[in-house]
């Protein structure tokens, strides 16, 4: 087994945003030089706000993008290296909208049969049949697989996103906003499901996420993401309990439970983190 | 305390190609003066269509009945459409919640933020704009007078929110709709703008009705909270009072799907609500909740509940005949 299921190393992606026809292109670094370790059947949850690179780090960890620097490293193998089929054997994501990542046209067997027609694994019975024990395995009603996503409501279109990423027994998903979309009550049933399909599966996830309630809960392992860098990592308790980086601090104190009794946070002196990182 | 608003049966329909779409099926809301009421529901319980049937913005085909909407003493439904504008702009404003798509993208800040209050309060343009720099001042814009001139593009998502706050306070609303004004925003920013909403509204003593998904939001701001579901309320309290002591299964059950960091144990299993919202189109027969309600019984499928007194008292009511009769057993 492979010491990390995934690793990056000194990533970076850099855009050139152009400024009209005479001036210098500005340089964005979307991600400047990320280096993270995960460990099979670990979930690490990487937080931050928008604009601070989350997606762009995704997109390369699932060959989406091009990294202007450094390495993805899947199973201890070089993204790259290996065609892009048996990569996608091994890694698969789960996209934040529900509502825009299933092909509207396709009925819910084809879209989960899909990765298997374009692996060419299996016949048409096994395939049928591989559909729908991973239904069963997700929770999606067997009659639902002749719907179209149009049909389905946003926790029933999630399922399915899931079970289209499992189809090929993948051991990592990169799960990126996956419950944002939904409402809470929905939200808890999603939530369970990767719980128990971790579980049962023993996959690791890279669990993005903007909700630090939900990461707490779900996570190992929690990396804090600040204009392309990470400014702090460690474990669930050493960030939860005792974060060091001022950015850190000011996410957690955001946090809205809903508890009445403590009011609005304080409002945080931004200069405090952006001088420290 | 004075009512600044007051709504007696307020239904919503919409003509669709299936039936009419029931959105809000009766409800009683009323604002105090200077208060903020939140209105707190998940997607589709009819929050915004209540919200836009207040402001009057819903599209003509939209049916709206009421007994009574009265508004300071106003009845807003007999008013004509060129009262109503008056009404609407200048003493009712609104905050929507995507600060890029309710700002014309082609006029600058300083012209849609003076708009309005020179067509209402007929001031000089310089009054106008003096005002409008103090509010943009107030609401934590940074350069205020350097803002009038730039356009929507030029300023990011939280900026927006601060200028659409700012365009909300300009003529002095007694009450303002405030539509999920923070959903789109990064949490730091969204703390900012809550803050910033609460304090201009103690400063100008307005009424604001918010309306939001995000029971953590509503548990920090809300001095009164109504839960709605499928197109109803179905309990309403002081916020203290339905954080401590929630009684409807449906407000319960929202409560217990959130983990609380430092609560919730990591990695436990969350109580969910099961199933899916009913559909709003027709009639719905007994109570709304009943196929996911966990502590229902034979009656509920026919019997429509009616929102009644908790303890008594009119300051908590629920819309739940189980938890109302299992509390007085109970006693």
């Amino acid at each position: 087994m492979a010491e990390y299921a995934l690793e990056l190393t000194n990533l970076s992606r850099h855009f050139y945003l152009k400024n009209g026809a005479f001036k210098e292109p500005t340089l964005l670094k979307a991600v400047d030089g990320i280096s993270l370790r995960i460990r099979p059947g670990e979930t690490l949850g990487l937080v931050g706000e928008s604009g601070c690179g989350k997606s762009t780090l995704a997109k390369m960890i699932l060959g989406l993008l091009e990294p202007t620097d450094g390495d993805v490293l899947i199973n201890d193998k070089m993204r790259g290296a290996s065609s892009r089929l048996s990569m996608s054997r091994q890694l698969q994501p789960i996209f934040q909208d529900p509502y825009s990542s299933l092909n509207p046209r396709k009925t819910i067997e084809q879209i989960i049969r899909l990765p298997l027609q374009l692996h060419k694994m299996g016949d048409a019975n096994s395939q049928q049949k591989a559909v729908k024990d991973i239904s069963d395995l997700v929770g999606l009603p067997e009659r639902l697989l002749t719907n179209y996503p149009g049909q389905l409501s946003g926790g029933q279109r999630q399922r399915v996103a899931i079970a289209r990423a499992l189809i090929l027994k993948p051991n990592i998903l990169v799960c990126d906003e996956p419950t944002s979309a939904l409402d809470v009550s929905v939200q808890a049933q999603i939530l369970n499901l990767l719980m128990d399909l971790k579980k049962e599966l023993g996959l690791t996830y890279l669990f993005i996420s903007h909700n630090l309630g939900v990461v707490e809960h779900l996570v190992d392992r929690v990396a804090v993401m600040y204009r392309g860098k990470i400014v702090e990592q460690g474990t669930r308790e050493d960030i939860f309990q005792n974060a060091q980086h001022p950015y850190t601090q000011a996410l957690l104190s955001s946090v809205l439970t809903p508890e009445p009794a403590l009011g609005l946070p304080e409002v945080l002196d931004s200069s405090a983190w952006n001088q420290a990182s | 305390m004075k009512r600044i608003l007051e709504v007696k049966n307020l239904q919503v329909s919409l003509p669709t190609p299936n039936g009419d779409l029931r959105a809000v099926r009766g409800i009683d809301l009323h604002v105090n003066k200077g208060e903020m009421l939140c209105i707190v529901g998940e997607s589709g319980c009819g929050k915004s269509m209540t919200s836009m049937a207040l402001m009057g913005l819903l599209p003509k085909r939209a049916e709206v009945i009421a007994e009574a909407m009265y508004f300071d003493g106003m009845d807003l439904l007999s008013l004509s459409k060129k009262e109503r504008n008056q009404v609407r702009g200048m003493r009712m404003s609104m905050i929507f919640q995507e600060p890029m798509t309710s700002l014309n993208p082609s006029y600058t800040l300083g012209n849609q933020l003076c708009e309005g209050i020179i067509k209402h309060k007929k001031v000089s343009k310089d009054e106008a704009k003096k005002r409008a720099v103090y509010l943009l001042e107030r609401a934590g814009v940074p350069y205020p007078e350097k803002r009038l001139d730039q356009y929507p593009h030029q300023l990011s998502g939280g900026l927006r929110q601060r200028v659409m706050i700012a365009m909300a306070l300009m003529c002095e609303p007694d009450l303002i709709i405030a539509d999920e004004p923070t959903t789109a925003l990064d949490v730091t920013i969204q703390a900012q703008i809550l803050r910033l909403i609460r304090e201009l509204q103690q400063e100008f003593g307005t009424a604001v009705i918010f309306i939001t998904h995000d029971l953590g939001v509503v548990a920090r701001i809300a001095d009164r909270v109504a839960v709605m579901y499928a197109g109803q309320v179905v309990e309403t309290a002081s916020a203290k009072d339905l954080f401590a002591d929630p009684q409807h299964p449906y407000t319960k059950g929202l409560l217990n799907c959130i983990p609380i960091p430092g609560k919730t144990l990591p990695g436990s299993h969350l109580e969910s609500i099961p199933g899916v919202v009913p559909s709003l189109i027709g009639e719905l027969k007994g109570c709304a909740f009943e196929n996911r309600c966990s502590v229902s019984i034979g009656e509920c499928c026919y019997r429509s509940p009616r929102l009644e007194n908790h303890l008594g008292s009119e300051a908590h009511q629920v819309r739940c005949p189980i938890a109302t009769a299992s509390f007085q057993e109970a006693v």
